[in-house]
């Protein structure tokens, strides 16, 4: 089943005079519940589809449909009103929020995503997911403790918490090594599995194909 | 869940060091206020306890009452108009106790009014500054050009004049201690509008006050300390929360991608401030109260519940503008940017 469908989607950078053509007309399907890997040469124009995508800057043209809405024409309430509710993001960097300890950081994707549920189901969910990533142990910890890896841990767990429709990772294990990324790309594709969560990520490591269903090749801000 | 009071659980340095320089601020502003309201009272308690009402002069005396003599007859002219107009003159002049010491004091002689003491001839009725210094009822005290005796009647609670202590003296002691057959001032208490008299200038309570000329000096001077503090207070809170939010500006843009309003981060920042402001201010309001009881017994220093009650929500009115002014640029941060950046 269809769940995202971007069509004929375009987006011009103007630099003063310079106009750059980034994506020159991008059709795109993702279906539900599976893993779709963008992946190209640098700067042909990957990321800035997926955050044309996860509704972090406008187009200049196209549609993309998701839940019977097109986005390109959303309100920028309307959209922050997705991104919280029904999107997920993964960085290359965790970002996460350096005051929190780690399950404060899931707390407050829930009130974020006005996620209604009794106080120990929260705690409940948090320390389920905690122990999915395998970092019960360390709930109180600060982020200024964590490893990469634990970050990037903490940074998925967030990202699924309130249990998104959409996941949207930009290279999630740039920052990592092999060994650690594997585990990453392992987990998140256990946890969207688990959850039925549709993926859209960028790699431009081989190695992570084999963990994602489609594979997208972009070249010059087109898909071929 | 705060994450306003998270923050500051986790960076209590930080606030910390913000909260004592508003606790210090505030602190210096409540003294200085104080003090201010405290030299008013020594300055011109006598015209400050009286109600709102018109001060009248003549209007050749150029807004000095020191110069003006109203003339019997315009007296009797208002007075026929307002029942309960008071005429009235303050002159300072020194009184000399039994072992010849002598003392500035401010001689008040009116006619009958229940605002002003009423003095039997011979008598005098003083403030109770003296009585602390050692004058006692009975007490025969002199007014040397005269070599005139005055019988101290009783004291009266915080009546002074120009930073002297009031002396109350009968009108007509007074007519032959300066030679003047005619009063300096009239007073028409809760006159609601101003009546205009042909020789005579009005002016309000305040107007008057201000043209006893020290007066106007010190409070000028000491109420634009005040201002200052409370702009300089006022700044701080924008340049501190602008500091902070420049820091911020990589986790302002990941919470807005995530989905945190714009709102939120405002109302988080405005928490943050509320808690700092409130905490300080408590505890400089307990300082001053405290240095209230410490003070020197003959500072003058007044600090009204009302004033720091005032003084205390100015503080947090201008904090939230400080603080708002300076979160403006999180409305423009936009979450692209801080991912593009990397790490935070
Ligand atoms: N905000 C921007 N302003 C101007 N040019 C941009 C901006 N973002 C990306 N670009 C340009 O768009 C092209 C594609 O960038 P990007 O989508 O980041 O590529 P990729 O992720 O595939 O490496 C690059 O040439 C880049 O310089
Ligand atoms: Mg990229």
């Amino acid at each position: 089943m269809d769940i995202f469908t971007i069509g004929e989607l375009r987006k011009t950078f103007s630099n003063g005079e310079v106009k750059e053509e980034v994506l020159k007309g991008v059709n795109l399907t993702l279906k539900k519940g599976e893993i779709t890997a963008l992946v190209g040469s640098s700067g042909s124009g990957k990321s800035t589809l997926l955050t044309i995508a996860a509704g972090l800057q406008p187009a200049s043209d196209g549609k993309i449909l998701f839940d019977g809405h097109n986005l390109t024409s959303m309100t920028s309430e309307e959209m922050r009103s997705i991104r919280a509710k029904k999107f997920g993001f993964v960085f290359q960097f965790a970002h996460l929020v350096p005051f929190l300890t780690v399950e404060e950081q899931l707390d407050l994707m829930l009130d974020v995503s006005e996620v209604k549920m009794p106080k120990e189901n929260r705690q409940q969910e948090i320390h389920y997911l905690l122990e999915r990533v395998g970092l019960s142990h360390r709930k109180q910890a600060y982020p200024a403790s964590l490893s990469g890896g634990e970050k990037q841990r903490v940074a998925i767990a967030r990202a699924i918490i309130h249990k998104p429709q959409v996941l949207f990772a930009d290279e999630p294990t740039a920052s990592l090594d092999s060994k650690r990324s594997k585990e990453i790309m392992s987990l998140l594709r256990d946890l969207t599995k688990t959850l039925n969560i549709t993926t859209l990520m960028v790699t431009h490591d081989e190695e992570m194909l084999s963990y994602v269903d489609h594979v997208v090749k972009m070249s010059d801000g087109l898909v071929v | 869940m705060s994450i306003a009071w998270k923050e500051i659980k986790k960076n209590k340095m930080k606030f910390f060091i913000l909260g004592s320089i508003i606790f210090l601020v505030s602190l210096l502003t409540f003294i200085i206020s104080g003090l201010a309201n405290g030299l008013s009272q020594d300055n011109a308690a006598l015209i400050k306890d009286l109600p709102n009402g018109q001060f009248y002069i003549n209007r050749d005396a150029e807004e000095n009452y020191n110069l003006s003599r109203i003339d019997n007859s315009v007296q009797e002219q208002v007075i026929s108009k307002q029942k309960d107009t008071v005429a009235f003159s303050i002159q300072m002049g020194f009184l000399n106790d039994e072992s010849d010491k002598q003392r500035s004091v401010a001689f008040v002689a009116s006619t009958d009014s229940k605002l002003f003491e009423s003095v039997a001839p011979g008598e005098i009725v003083l403030d109770r500054s003296l009585e602390k210094e050692g004058i006692d009822v009975g007490d025969t005290l002199a007014y040397k050009p005269f070599d005139k005796p005055l019988v101290v009647k009783r004291f009266v609670d915080h009546k002074k004049f120009s930073h002297a202590p009031v002396a109350y003296v009968n009108i007509e002691d007074y007519k032959k201690m300066y030679r003047s057959e005619e009063m300096q001032l009239l007073f028409i208490p809760r006159a609601d509008e101003t009546q205009n008299f042909k020789e005579l200038q009005s002016f309000s309570n305040n107007d008057f006050l201000n043209t006893i000329p020290s007066y106007s000096a010190e409070q000028m001077s000491l109420n634009m300390i005040v201002w200052f503090l409370i702009v300089i207070s006022g700044m701080l809170f924008a340049i501190f929360f602008y500091m902070m939010n420049v820091q911020k500006i990589g986790l302002y843009g990941i919470l807005k991608a995530i989905g945190v309003k714009t709102s939120d981060l405002f109302k988080m920042m405005w928490t943050q401030m509320l808690y700092i402001t409130s905490l300080s201010l408590a505890l400089s309001i307990g300082c001053s109260q405290l240095f209230k009881k410490i003070a020197p017994e003959d500072m003058p220093y007044l600090l009204t519940n009302e004033t720091t009650l005032l003084l205390s929500i100015v503080f947090i009115v201008i904090g939230f503008i400080g603080a708002t002014l300076s979160g403006l640029q999180m409305k423009k941060v936009e979450p692209l940017h801080a991912i593009q950046q990397g790490e935070v």
